[in-house]
C-alpha cells in the first residue's frame, strides 16, 4: 500500500540518534571535562532547539519572524528568576533587597514555565503582528525583540529582573553532574542532559510537523489562498505555529542561560537573531535534521575549528599574513557567502534524516523503470 | 420545486471605480450542473470569489442554503463611488464570512490557475482536504492520538485520488504532474472537505478536445457520486453546452442571459457578446 511508509528509515534514524547519545555520554566520561568539544555540544544542542523552532516557523509555515532572540530571553529570565535558591537571592538581587520572588520552582518547571511565558508573550504580539506579510513582519517581529530587551532592563521592573544586571547562581548544566560525599564529580551528565533536553524538545516537533497540523502549515507556506479555501483558518493556524514556536524558543532560552551559567537582557541581540537565522538557512530551510546538523557546525566553527585564525601562526620562520583577532569573522563570512551562492538550499534542503534512504531507492525504482 | 443551494442577490463588486460586476443575481438549485460564461474579464472569476469570501461585495448578499454567507451595502468612500443599483436595499446587514468558514460549510473549489501546495505529493495535497473536519486538537494531533481518524483520512485520500485517476501517481509531486493531472488533483483535494458546492474555475483550461469530452463525463459522475451541486466557469462551449442545466451569461459584469443551453445557443445577445455584435 502507497499510503503506508516503510518503517527502516526510521529505525536506522533512532539507531543513529541512540549511538550519538551514547558517544556523548561515553566521550563525556573519558575527556577532561574542560575540553572545547562540549563547550560545543552544549551550544549546540542548546542552539539546534532554537534553529528547529525557527525552521517551524520560517520553514514550514512561511511566517518570516525575527524575533527568537526575544522569546529565548523571556525564557532565559524566567528560568532564572525562578530558579535562583533563595538564600542567594539576597546576593544576587543586592540592589534591589533581595528581589521580588521569593521561592523557587524545580528545574523542568522552571523550563516548561520559561516556554510557556515565551508562548504568552508570542500570542499577545501574534494578534497585531500576524495579519502583517513577509518583510513587514519580520520588521515587527525584530521591533519585538529589541522592546522587549530593553523593557527587561528597565530600573522599575528590577525586583523581578534584577534591571540591567546580571541574573546568576541559577542552577546550570555542571549541577546535573552525579557527585558523591565530597563534591567529587562520579558521572558527567553536564553535556548528555541539554542533549536529552533538546531531544526531547525537537522530536516534539517533528511529531507536530508530520502530524495534520504540521500539514497544514506546510500548506499555508505553500499557498495561503488555497489552503484557506481549503478550509484552513489562517489566523489559527499562524497564531498557532507561533506561540509553539516561541515556547520551544523559551525552552531553548532556558538552556541558553544554563549554558552561559548568567543572563543578561543586553546579550540577546539582534546579531543572536540572525546567527540562528544562519544556522536554518545553512541547513535547509524545511528540514529538522539540517537545522540540527548546521547548529553544530556553526557553534564548532565559531567556537572553535577557527579560533586559530584569530592568532598570530608560524610555520617555520613563515608568519602567515593576516592573522589577527577578528580575522576569524572575515572568514566566516566568507564560507556563508559561499553557501548563500552555491549551496542555495542548505546542506540538507528540504529533506530529513529518514528522507534519505528512501530517496535513494525512490531514484533506484525510477531508474529501473 | 427543487431546494436552492447557492442564491445570489443583487452583486455588485467594485474595485475603486472599477465595476467588475454590477447587479448580478442569480440561483443554482440542488443537484443542477450550472455554468456561468461570458467573454474575458466579464467578472467570472470575481463573482468565484465573492461567493468563496475572498473578496467582500461592494452590494448585495450571497445566501448559501439559505444562510447569508456575505452581505455588504456600500460605505464611506465607496457611497460616493458607487456605480450600482439599490444602495440602500441591503442596508443595516453585513456578514463577512472567511474563505475557510465557507469552505467549512460546504462550498469547495478548484482555481482558474491552478493552485496546489506545490511542495508536497498529490497524495499529501488530497489529506491537507480533509484537515478541515479534523477533531483532533494539537495535541492529540502531535501525540497521534487521532491515528484513527488519521487513517481513516489516509484512506479517503487514496480513494478520491482512485476516483480522479491518479492513485498511481500519488506520490509524485503535485507540481511534477501534467497539466490535466494537476486539475483533477484539484478537484480531488475539493472533494476532500466534503462539500456540497463545488466550484469549478475553467475546469478544462488548456486541455484537448478529447480529455474536455472525459472531463465533462467525470464532472457528471462525481456530481452523482458525492450528491453534488456544481457551479462551473468555462470557455468550452462544447462542455457547458454538454454537461449543464441551466447556462448564466455575463459580459462586463452584467448578466445579459439566462437559461438552458438551448435558449443560450439561439439568444441574439450572447452570440452578439462572443461575436462582437453591433455596437450601435
Amino acid at each position: 500500500m502507497k499510503s503506508k511508509q516503510s518503517k527502516r528509515p526510521f529505525i536506522i534514524t533512532w539507531v543513529v540518534v541512540a549511538v550519538i547519545y551514547l558517544a556523548v555520554f561515553i566521550a563525556e566520561q573519558k575527556l577532561p571535562a574542560t575540553s572545547m568539544l562540549f563547550t560545543v555540544l552544549k551550544k549546540g544542542a542548546t542552539y539546534a532547539l532554537v534553529a528547529v523552532s525557527m525552521n517551524l516557523l520560517n520553514g514550514f509555515t512561511g511566517i518570516f519572524s525575527l524575533g527568537q532572540a526575544g522569546f529565548m530571553l523571556v525564557g532565559a529570565y524566567v528560568y532564572g528568576i525562578f530558579t535562583i535558591p533563595v538564600e542567594l537571592r539576597a546576593q544576587v538581587y543586592q540592589y534591589y533587597d533581595g528581589g521580588l520572588v521569593q521561592f523557587t520552582v524545580p528545574v523542568v518547571l522552571a523550563m516548561i514555565m520559561a516556554g510557556l511565558a515565551a508562548a504568552f508573550f508570542a500570542f499577545l504580539i501574534g494578534l497585531p503582528v500576524l495579519r502583517l506579510k513577509s518583510d513587514y513582519l519580520a520588521i515587527a517581529t525584530l521591533g519585538f525583540a529589541e522592546i522587549v530587551r530593553a523593557i527587561f532592563q528597565w530600573n522599575n521592573l528590577g525586583p523581578l529582573t534584577n534591571g540591567s544586571n546580571m541574573l546568576r547562581l541559577f542552577p546550570n548544566f555542571n549541577d546535573f553532574n552525579l557527585r558523591d560525599a565530597d563534591g567529587n564529580v562520579t558521572v558527567y551528565l553536564s553535556t548528555l542532559i541539554p542533549f536529552i533536553i533538546s531531544g526531547v524538545c525537537i522530536f516534539l516537533i517533528v511529531l507536530l510537523i508530520r502530524s495534520n497540523y504540521g500539514r497544514a502549515f506546510k500548506a499555508i507556506r505553500d499557498d495561503e489562498v488555497a489552503a484557506e479555501a481549503m478550509g484552513i483558518n489562517l489566523a489559527h493556524h499562524k497564531q498557532l505555529a507561533f506561540c509553539i514556536s516561541s515556547f520551544f524558543a523559551g525552552v531553548g532560552g532556558a538552556m541558553l542561560a544554563m549554558y552561559q551559567t548568567t543572563v543578561q537582557a543586553k546579550s540577546f541581540t539582534t546579531a543572536m537573531t540572525y546567527e540562528i537565522l544562519l544556522i536554518v538557512v545553512i541547513g535547509g530551510i524545511g528540514s529538522v535534521t539540517g537545522s540540527v546538523i548546521s547548529s553544530f557546525l556553526f557553534v564548532a566553527c565559531s567556537e572553535w575549528w577557527l579560533r586559530f585564525l584569530d592568532e598570530k601562526q608560524m610555520i617555520g620562520d613563515f608568519e602567515v599574513p593576516f592573522l589577527r583577532n577578528g580575522f576569524r569573522l572575515v572568514v566566516f563570512s566568507v564560507i556563508i557567502m559561499i553557501v548563500v551562492l552555491f549551496f542555495r538550499r542548505g546542506i540538507m534542503g528540504d529533506k530529513e534524516l529518514w528522507d534519505l534512504g528512501s530517496g535513494a531507492k525512490k531514484q533506484e525504482r525510477r531508474a529501473a523503470k | 420545486m427543487s431546494k436552492n443551494v447557492l442564491r445570489l442577490e443583487n452583486i455588485t463588486m467594485q474595485f475603486g471605480g472599477v465595476v467588475a460586476i454590477n447587479d448580478l443575481s442569480m440561483r443554482i438549485d440542488e443537484g443542477e450542473i450550472v455554468a456561468l460564461i461570458g467573454p474575458n474579464g466579464a467578472g467570472k472569476t470575481t463573482a468565484f470569489n465573492c461567493i468563496t469570501g475572498v473578496y467582500e461585495p461592494t452590494n448585495g448578499a450571497v445566501y448559501f442554503h439559505d444562510k447569508v454567507i456575505a452581505a455588504a451595502h456600500p460605505t464611506g468612500k465607496m457611497k460616493r463611488m458607487y456605480a450600482g443599483n439599490d444602495p440602500e436595499k441591503f442596508k443595516g446587514m453585513h456578514v463577512q464570512m472567511t474563505p475557510d468558514k465557507i469552505t467549512h460549510m460546504g462550498i469547495a473549489r478548484t482555481f482558474q490557475n491552478i493552485r496546489l501546495f506545490k511542495s508536497q505529493t498529490a497524495f499529501e495535497n488530497v489529506l491537507i482536504g480533509t484537515h478541515l473536519r479534523r477533531t483532533s486538537n494539537v495535541f492529540s494531533a502531535t501525540f497521534h492520538l487521532n491515528d484513527k481518524e488519521e487513517n481513516r483520512n489516509r484512506e479517503k485520500a487514496m480513494e478520491l485520488l482512485d476516483i480522479v485517476g491518479l492513485a498511481d501517481v500519488a506520490e509524485e509531486k503535485a507540481t511534477s504532474l501534467p497539466y490535466g493531472k494537476q486539475r483533477r488533483l484539484e478537484i480531488a483535494r475539493a472533494l476532500a472537505t466534503e462539500p456540497t458546492l463545488l466550484l469549478l474555475d475553467e475546469p478544462a483550461a488548456g486541455m484537448n478536445p478529447q480529455e474536455t469530452i472525459e472531463l465533462g463525463q467525470f464532472i457528471q459522475q462525481i456530481k452523482n457520486d458525492f450528491n453534488l451541486t456544481v457551479f462551473v466557469i468555462e470557455h468550452h462551449m462544447d462542455l457547458v453546452m454538454g454537461i449543464s442545466d441551466r447556462i448564466y451569461v455575463i459580459e462586463f459584469g452584467k448578466q445579459i442571459a439566462e437559461g438552458t443551453p438551448e435558449e443560450i445557443q439561439n439568444n441574439q445577445a450572447v452570440i452578439d457578446a462572443y461575436l462582437g455584435g453591433n455596437d450601435e
